[in-house]
């Protein structure tokens, strides 16, 4: 009787799943470009992955959006979280209000972003014009493609960490805080020396979850810049898409990378799961 | 906290909430919060302004905040001139039945989860879980290669099953199903009622608060959701709204104008449950730390 209940679920996850994680490994030593005549090539598409310039790149751009997608999601969640547990005016407003982008669908925050870093037409450059500033290529320039890019997938995920930590917040004593009041400690003092350290698990599981986010971020980035200027915010997902959609169609070359990107998934979550085992036995 | 409490230190932790004279720490948590409050409603007010322009005013430099003239003509093109109700319709249909589907077969195996003893449970548990370790964007090529294989690419079906089973929803409603009393399953037994009446007419009614959870995760998550339906929609009549939106966008053909106005339009149920479900989203996301 069991069996029948779990079955439709065990179904589908061995039919999409597992069968095309399988799948998977296995054609990422072919190659293809029809999804139906597969050549062996052994380990050709890894070294190609590791040795290709456009690779490469793309490795790089997905190395620089993760790196400061995390840092500075970690840091303004960790201090907007702070500042709403403190707050006693408004609170339920300003976290609804932080959390809003999340709820927003990814393909509609791109649209909203590319609408307001318009370099010609859009509000950001005209109130940067109207400073002095002149009027940046957002989607112009390479660098300041990543950048944008960067910014909105922090100001998308902010209110999701923000969420978690305020949860981790609520799970610290409070006589901890008033007993150091009463000993005269100021509140940056309690900040620094009893909330941060006592946050610390929480912290480590916003940076490992932020990680994972930041390896699979695709969707807004498809609608703002669609991975541009020259290929400069085309991160690993992308890149694995086009490889079955977009020329040169190599099957093959985007199942290794979807393995890659297993294993860096993979060992992020084997690590939130070690640091939630710790943070429950705490 | 009664003004009356003046011997407490100064600045200290407690006292926050009975001071006058606004402090440095006051002043910069209110400028923080103010500004972030700016950085996330500005731009969506631009946008929701913007759809209400019409191309000229969308060229204008330098832009203007308002319109010169309200086009609602952007909204009813959308309508008229485009197939905004056809892939409404379909973001509909596919959150709604994706979402039944997931509630029904993620409810039946927490229920085998929680309330069975059987021969690799613990094992087929643990793969359940795990499952969230291999997300779409990993097996992009390969679950499409699989999907097009039976003949699922250009279906409603292959934009609904292949992600219907959820590891995340088996957690939950399984941790649920841990609190209902044995006894009562037991009870039912003797009664002679069949297992799935037990299933359907008792588990499943005191599993309500948490059917309710993954429901709404299930809902925003299927509204939202773009690359799947990007990869298995490939067919105009099939598109969803994050898709029509996505792809009408780079035509060149379609007035900007346009989809502006759709995609005002298409966030406005998800604000909707925003605004009633806030409490239950927040908590679940607090609670799983998962979208």
């Amino acid at each position: 009787m069991p069996y029948v209940f779990i079955a439709p679920n065990m179904l589908i996850f061995l039919t999409f799943i597992i069968w095309p994680a399988i799948r998977g490994v296995y054609i990422s030593f072919f190659d293809s470009i029809d999804g139906r005549n597969f050549d062996y090539v052994g380990t050709a598409n890894y070294s190609s992955i590791f040795g290709d310039p456009t690779v490469a790149s793309v490795a790089r751009n997905t190395a620089t959006y993760v790196v400061f997608y995390v840092i500075i999601s970690t840091v303004l969640s960790l201090m907007f979280a702070l500042v709403v547990n403190e707050q006693k005016f408004a609170k339920g407003f300003f976290r609804a209000i932080l959390f809003l982008p999340v709820m927003l669908s990814p393909v509609v925050v791109g649209l909203i972003w590319n609408d307001v870093l318009d370099r010609k037409v859009g509000p950001l450059n005209a109130l940067l014009e109207a400073a002095g500033g002149g009027s940046p290529g957002w989607m112009v320039e390479p660098k300041l493609g990543m950048i944008a890019v960067i910014f909105v997938g922090v100001w998308v995920h902010l209110g999701f960490y923000s969420i978690i930590l305020l949860a981790g917040l609520q799970g610290i004593d409070k006589s901890l805080l008033e007993a150091a009041a009463m000993d005269g400690a100021t509140r940056i003092q309690i900040i620094r020396l009893i909330i941060l350290p006592l946050l610390k698990p929480t912290t480590l599981v916003i940076v490992i979850l932020s990680t994972i986010h930041g390896f699979q971020s695709f969707d807004f980035i498809y609608t703002l810049t669609g991975g541009g200027p020259l290929g400069a915010t085309t991160l690993i997902v992308q890149y694995i898409y086009d490889r079955a959609f977009q020329s040169p169609i190599q099957y093959g070359l985007g199942s290794a990378a979807g393995v890659i990107l297993f294993l860096i998934i993979f060992a992020f979550t084997a690590l939130n799961f070690l640091v939630g085992k710790k943070k429950n036995a705490l | 906290m009664s003004k009356l409490t003046v011997t407490k230190p100064k600045s200290t932790w407690t006292s926050a909430s009975n001071r006058k004279v606004p402090t440095a720490g006051s002043i910069f948590r209110t400028t923080f919060l103010l500004m972030m409050t700016f950085i996330v409603l500005a731009p969506i007010t631009w946008f929701v302004l913007s759809s209400f322009k019409d191309l000229t005013d969308l060229s204008a430099r330098p832009p203007k905040l308002f319109p010169s003239r309200w086009a609602f003509e952007n909204y009813s093109e959308a309508f008229n001139a485009y197939n905004y109700t056809r892939y409404f319709f379909n973001s509909v249909f596919v959150t709604t039945v994706a979402t039944f589907l997931t509630l029904l077969i993620n409810s039946m195996a927490a229920y085998a989860f929680a309330k069975y003893n059987f021969r690799g449970r613990d094992g087929l548990f643990v793969m359940t879980l795990a499952m969230i370790m291999i997300p779409l964007q990993v097996i992009l090529i390969p679950i499409y290669l699989v999907v097009a294989s039976l003949g699922l690419v250009n279906t409603y079906w292959g934009m609904i099953i292949p992600a219907a089973a959820t590891p995340t929803g088996v957690f939950i409603l399984r941790q649920y199903m841990l609190t209902i009393p044995d006894e009562l399953i037991e009870s039912a037994r003797i009664d002679g009622a069949g297992e799935f009446r037990i299933f359907a007419r008792i588990v499943l009614p005191l599993c309500r608060p948490a059917l309710a959870v993954v429901a709404i995760f299930s809902i925003l998550w299927r509204w939202n959701d773009f690359i799947w339906p990007l990869l298995i929609a490939q067919r105009e009549e099939l598109y969803t709204l994050p898709v029509a939106l996505a792809l009408l966008n780079g035509q060149l053909v379609v007035p900007y104008n346009v989809v502006l106005a759709m995609s005002v339009m298409s966030i406005i149920p998800v604000l909707f449950m925003f605004i009633f479900m806030q409490r239950q989203i927040i908590q679940g996301i607090a609670q799983t730390g998962m979208k």
